[in-house]
C-alpha cells in the first residue's frame, strides 16, 4: 500500500497544518476540522453547532451570502461542511491553481464572520435546518433511531446524550448572541486543523497559509473540552418499543464500547465487519440468506472519541416473522462470535475487504485530506492514516472474541424495536 | 474589501486515452490503463436492462441481474460470496432501463482472479430457485419500504402519473409488485439465456493493469462466450394529460414532497449540452435559481433542485423539494414561477458563466477514481457516443451561450403542461391546493 506523504507545521497562532502532496491529478483539497461538535452544546442549545455551521456559509467580512459556494463552483470546485458529535469540518476540492481561493474563503470566515451576521440570515438558516430535521428525522420511517439510541446509551447530562440535529425547541431559541459567543469561543486557529492535499508546491502553499491565516488571533481562553466521563458499560438491559409509520419491524441493538482510537475499538471494527459486512458476513448469511427471516442487516461502530463509542446493529424483519425468533437469531450470532471467536477465513475476508475499501476511499484527495484532519484533530497524529490497514490487520481472533465477550453483553445493551403503528395499536 | 485571490497558471487535464477492441464473438473491450493506480475497476455491461423485457414480466431484468451474484454452477451462493470477498472483491450486479451492469473494484493483483469470477458469474450463473425466491421476496419488501419513505413514494408516483398509460417508463425499472409477484425462476433462466450474450456486451477495465495481459485475460475468459442477444426494443413515450395536480395522501406528514415536471429529452437529443447547462442553472448546483429562492431566501426546504434523466427514450424533467407542510402551496407557486422565469429571458452572462465554469472545472474531479473512469466509459458503450466524447466534452459545454440556454428552456420547460405531484398530509393541504388555481386535482391517492 502506498504511503500517504505527510508534512506537519504549526502557525504561531496555534493553527495546525497538515500537507500531503500528490501531483497525479491537477486538483487540490482544502479541509478544516474545528474541534467543536454537538458534544460541546449546553442544555437548551442542542443543534446549535450544526446551525452555526450553516451560518458559516452566510458570508463574512469580504464575502457575500452565497458567494462562498458561487466562487468555488465558478472555479470548478466542490465544497461542503458537516457537523457531528465530536467535530465540525469544512472542505473544498478544486483545481490546483485555485488553492488560494479556498484558503482565502476559509480564512475570511475564521477571521471575520461576525460583521456579516444578521437576524434575517439566522432566521433563514434556522428554517432551513428545521426542514433538514423534518426531511431526515421527523418525516422518515425509522428516522429518529439514532437520536433515541443516543439518549438511551448515554445518561442524561452526558454530551452524547442528545443528537447533532438537535430539538425544534432549542433551534427556535437560538439567537445572534449565541452565534457571537460560539464563534468567539470555538472558531479560533488554535482550535482547528487545516489540511491541504493534492497538487501544490509546498513553499508556495505554506506562504499562502501564513498570509491568510497567520494574522488571525488565537483564543487564549479556549475552554477545556466537555467532561465525557461515562461508565464503560450501561449496566442493565434497556428495551424500548417504538410504534411508527414503518411497513416492516426493525430491531436495533447498541452497546457502549471502547472509544475510537483505542486498540479495543479496532477489534470492534473487525467484529462489526465479520458480522455484517458483505454477503459472506455471519448475520447476512444466517438471517438473510439461510433462515430468510431478515430483509437486511447492518453493523457498525460510531467512531467517536469521548468516554465510550457505540457498537450498533440493526436487522429489518421480513413480513410476518416472529420478532422473538429474529432477535434470538441475532443474539445467537453474537454469542457464537463471543464463544468461538472468528475463523481464519473470517479474518482473511474482512482484512482483504478492508484493504481494498481503504484504497478505494483514499483514491480521492478529499477523503485523504479529511482523514488527515481527523487524525490530527482527534489524536494529534495524522500519521495514523498510514496505519489504518495494519492496525486493522493486527487484530487477531483472540482480540475479537475478547472484545465481544467484554461489551456485547445483555447488561450493556439497548434494544430498540420499531413496529408498524397499526399493529401496535 | 479584500479581493478574491488570483488563480495561478492552470495545469491542463486530459481524459485518459481509451483503447478499444472487439472480440470475434462481438464482445466490446475498453481498456483504460492508468499506471499510477493501485486499484483496477472492471464493469461488464450487457444490453439486458429493463428496456429488453416484456411489460408482462416487468422486473425480470432487475431480478436476473441481482441473481447473478448468488453463485455459479461451480460455486453456490455462500461459496461465491466467500471466494470473492476473500480476495477483497465486493461484486455488484444491477440493472437500469438501458443496461445491466456487473462489476467490481480490487487491488491490481486480483484482476485476473476477479475477472475469472465475473466471467463465470455471467456465463455460467447458478440461477438457483431458492435464491430466486429469496430475492423476489426481498424486492417486494423493498417496494413496501420505499413507499413508506415520502421521497421515494413521490418519485414512483410521479412516473406513474406523468407517462401515458402503457408507456414502460411509467413504472420503476425494477418493476411493480403486480408483475414481480408472478415471476418464476423459469422466467429468469429464459431471460438470461436470451438476453445475456457477447454481441450486446462490453467489458470496461480501468486502473492498474498491463493492457496486453488484460486483453489476453478477457479473451481467455470471455472469448468462448457464445450466443446472440436481441438488445433493447424501441420505447415510445407520451405524457398523460396536461397541467394538473395529484395529491398523494400521507397522513401525519410534516413535510410535503413536491415533484413538478413533465417529459424531458432522450440521450441522443442534439440539445444535450445546452439542456444540461440550463438544468444546472435552474436547479443543479447550490447557487441555482431553485435552491437560492426556496432555501436561501425563503427557508422553505433543505434543498430544491431539478433534474433531466435522458435515456434511450425520453426521460422525465422534474423540479423537486421537500417543504414544510404549511408552505406547500407557496412552494409550488415558487417552483412554477422559476420554471416560467427561465423561459422569460436569457440568463445573465455572469450567472451562466458560474454554472458553465463549474461543469467544465469539475471535469477532472469526476474522474479521480478508477471506478469513476470506468463509469465514464459506460455511456459511450451504451449509447454509442463518439470515441472523442470526453475529449470534446468541455469545449462543447464552453460553447453554450445565454441565447441557447434560453432557447432550450423555451422548448423543454413547459410549466403549462406540468404535472404537480404532492405527497403530503391531505387534511392539511388539500383545500389550499384546490383553491390555489394550479389546475384540476384529479386524484387523491392513498399512500
Amino acid at each position: 500500500m502506498a504511503e500517504v506523504p505527510i508534512e506537519r507545521h504549526t502557525l504561531d497562532n496555534g493553527l495546525r497544518i497538515v500537507l500531503s502532496r500528490d501531483p497525479r491529478a491537477p486538483l487540490v483539497a482544502v479541509n478544516l476540522w474545528y474541534d467543536v461538535g454537538s458534544k460541546h452544546e449546553r442544555i437548551g442549545k442542542t443543534g446549535f453547532a450544526h446551525l452555526f455551521e450553516h451560518m458559516m456559509f452566510q458570508g463574512s467580512a469580504n464575502v457575500e451570502k452565497g458567494q462562498h459556494f458561487g466562487l468555488v463552483h465558478a472555479a470548478g470546485g466542490t465544497l461542503n461542511a458537516s457537523t457531528w458529535l465530536d467535530r465540525t469540518n469544512y472542505f473544498e476540492t478544486l483545481p490546483g491553481h485555485e488553492l488560494e481561493l479556498a484558503l482565502w474563503l476559509e480564512s475570511d470566515r475564521m477571521a471575520s464572520l461576525l460583521p456579516a451576521m444578521t437576524q434575517e440570515k439566522l432566521d433563514n438558516q434556522r428554517d432551513v435546518v428545521k426542514n433538514e430535521r423534518r426531511a431526515g428525522v421527523d418525516n422518515q420511517p425509522y428516522g429518529d433511531w439514532d437520536e433515541r439510541m443516543q439518549a438511551l446509551v448515554y445518561p442524561e447530562g452526558h454530551p452524547y446524550h442528545h443528537s447533532t440535529i438537535g430539538s425544534m425547541e432549542d433551534l427556535s431559541a437560538a439567537s445572534l448572541d449565541d452565534v457571537r459567543e460560539f464563534f468567539a469561543t470555538y472558531y479560533a486557529p488554535n482550535n482547528a486543523v487545516l489540511t491541504v492535499a493534492g497538487d501544490f508546491e509546498t513553499d508556495a502553499a505554506l506562504a499562502m497559509i501564513e498570509r491568510h491565516f497567520g494574522p488571525i488571533p488565537a483564543n487564549p481562553a479556549l475552554p477545556p473540552g466537555p467532561d465525557m466521563t461515562v461508565e464503560p458499560r450501561i449496566g442493565e438491559a434497556v428495551r424500548v418499543t417504538v410504534p411508527d409509520q414503518v411497513p416492516l419491524p426493525r430491531i436495533y441493538l447498541a452497546h457502549r464500547v471502547d472509544p475510537f482510537g483505542t486498540d479495543a475499538f479496532d477489534a470492534y471494527d473487525v467484529a462489526a465487519d465479520i458480522l455484517g459486512s458483505g454477503r459472506a458476513s455471519r448475520l447476512y448469511a444466517s438471517l438473510v440468506r439461510e433462515q430468510r427471516i431478515a430483509q437486511d442487516v447492518s453493523v457498525f461502530v460510531f467512531p467517536i472519541v469521548g468516554g465510550a463509542a457505540m457498537f450498533s446493529l440493526w436487522v429489518t424483519a421480513r413480513p410476518g416473522v416472529d420478532l422473538g425468533r429474529l432477535e434470538s437469531s441475532m443474539l445467537a450470532e453474537l454469542d457464537r462470535l463471543a464463544t468461538a471467536g472468528p475463523t481464519d477465513a473470517d479474518l482473511e475476508r474482512v482484512r482483504n475487504l478492508h484493504a481494498s475499501r481503504s484504497a478505494a476511499a483514499l483514491e480521492r484527495i478529499s477523503e485523504r485530506a479529511d482523514r488527515l484532519s481527523m487524525y490530527a484533530c482527534l489524536f494529534d497524529e495524522p500519521e495514523r492514516i498510514n496505519t489504518e490497514v495494519s492496525r486493522y490487520a493486527a487484530v487477531d481472533a483472540s482480540r475479537v472474541a475478547e472484545a465481544v465477550r467484554a461489551a456485547i453483553t445483555p447488561d450493556n445493551r439497548v434494544t430498540l424495536v420499531y413496529v408498524p403503528a397499526e399493529a401496535a395499536a | 474589501m479584500t479581493l478574491r485571490p488570483a488563480a495561478t497558471a492552470p495545469r491542463p487535464y486530459r481524459f485518459p486515452d481509451v483503447v478499444r477492441h472487439q472480440l470475434p464473438n462481438g464482445l466490446g473491450v475498453w481498456l483504460v490503463p492508468l499506471g499510477d493506480r493501485e486499484l483496477v475497476s472492471v464493469h461488464l455491461l450487457t444490453d439486458a436492462g429493463a428496456a429488453t423485457e416484456d411489460e408482462a414480466q416487468a422486473g425480470v431484468a432487475a431480478l436476473t441481474a441481482q441473481l447473478l451474484v448468488t453463485g455459479t454452477r461451480r460455486l453456490d451462493a455462500a461459496a461465491f460470496a466467500e471466494t470473492t470477498e476473500r480476495l477483497g472483491i465486493d461484486v455488484g450486479s444491477e440493472s437500469s432501463w438501458d443496461s445491466a451492469r456487473a462489476g467490481f473494484s480490487a487491488l491490481g493483483q486480483h484482476l485476473e482472479a476477479g475477472l475469472d469470477l465475473l466471467a463465470e458469474m455471467l456465463t455460467e450463473p447458478r440461477l438457483d430457485e431458492g435464491e430466486f425466491d429469496r430475492l423476489k421476496a426481498e424486492r417486494l419488501n423493498d417496494i413496501l419500504q420505499a413507499r413508506a419513505e415520502p421521497g421515494r413514494l413521490a418519485d414512483e408516483r410521479f412516473l406513474g402519473e406523468v407517462y401515458a398509460e402503457g408507456v414502460p417508463y411509467a413504472r420503476l425499472s425494477a418493476g411493480p409488485p403486480e408483475t414481480v409477484e408472478p415471476l418464476t425462476i423459469g422466467d429468469v433462466r429464459a431471460f438470461h439465456a436470451s438476453r445475456y450474450a457477447p454481441n450486446v456486451a462490453d467489458v470496461i477495465i480501468a486502473g492498474a493493469f498491463e493492457p496486453d495481459a488484460a486483453l489476453a485475460a478477457v479473451e481467455r475468459r470471455l472469448g468462448a462466450w457464445s450466443g446472440s442477444g436481441p438488445g433493447h426494443r424501441t420505447i415510445r413515450t407520451a405524457q398523460r394529460g396536461g397541467r394538473r395536480v395529484v395529491l398523494v395522501d400521507r397522513p401525519g406528514s410534516v413535510q410535503s414532497e413536491l415533484r413538478v415536471g413533465h417529459l424531458g429529452i432522450d440521450r441522443q437529443d442534439p440539445r444535450y449540452f445546452p439542456a444540461m447547462v440550463m438544468t444546472a442553472l435552474l436547479g443543479g448546483v447550490f447557487g441555482s435559481r431553485l435552491n437560492k429562492r426556496l432555501r436561501e431566501e425563503l427557508g422553505y426546504t433543505y434543498g430544491a433542485r431539478c433534474s433531466l434523466d435522458p435515456r434511450r427514450a425520453v426521460g422525465p424533467f422534474i423540479a423537486s423539494a421537500a417543504v414544510q407542510t404549511e408552505v406547500t402551496v407557496d412552494a409550488v407557486r415558487e417552483l412554477l414561477g422559476q420554471l416560467e422565469r427561465i423561459r422569460d429571458a436569457p440568463p445573465g452572462a455572469e450567472e451562466l458563466a458560474e454554472v458553465r465554469d463549474y461543469l467544465v472545472g469539475v471535469f477532472p474531479l469526476r474522474f479521480e477514481t478508477t471506478a469513476g473512469i470506468a463509469a465514464a466509459i459506460e455511456p459511450l458503450a451504451v449509447y454509442d457516443l463518439p470515441d472523442e466524447w470526453w475529449h470534446a466534452y468541455r469545449s462543447r459545454l464552453e460553447a453554450v451561450t445565454p441565447d441557447e440556454v434560453h432557447a432550450v428552456a423555451r422548448e423543454l420547460v413547459r410549466p403549462d403542461e406540468a404535472l404537480i405531484l404532492v405527497v403530503g398530509d391531505a387534511s392539511s393541504i388539500g383545500d389550499d391546493l384546490d383553491g390555489a388555481g394550479f389546475g384540476p386535482r384529479e386524484v387523491v391517492g392513498e399512500a
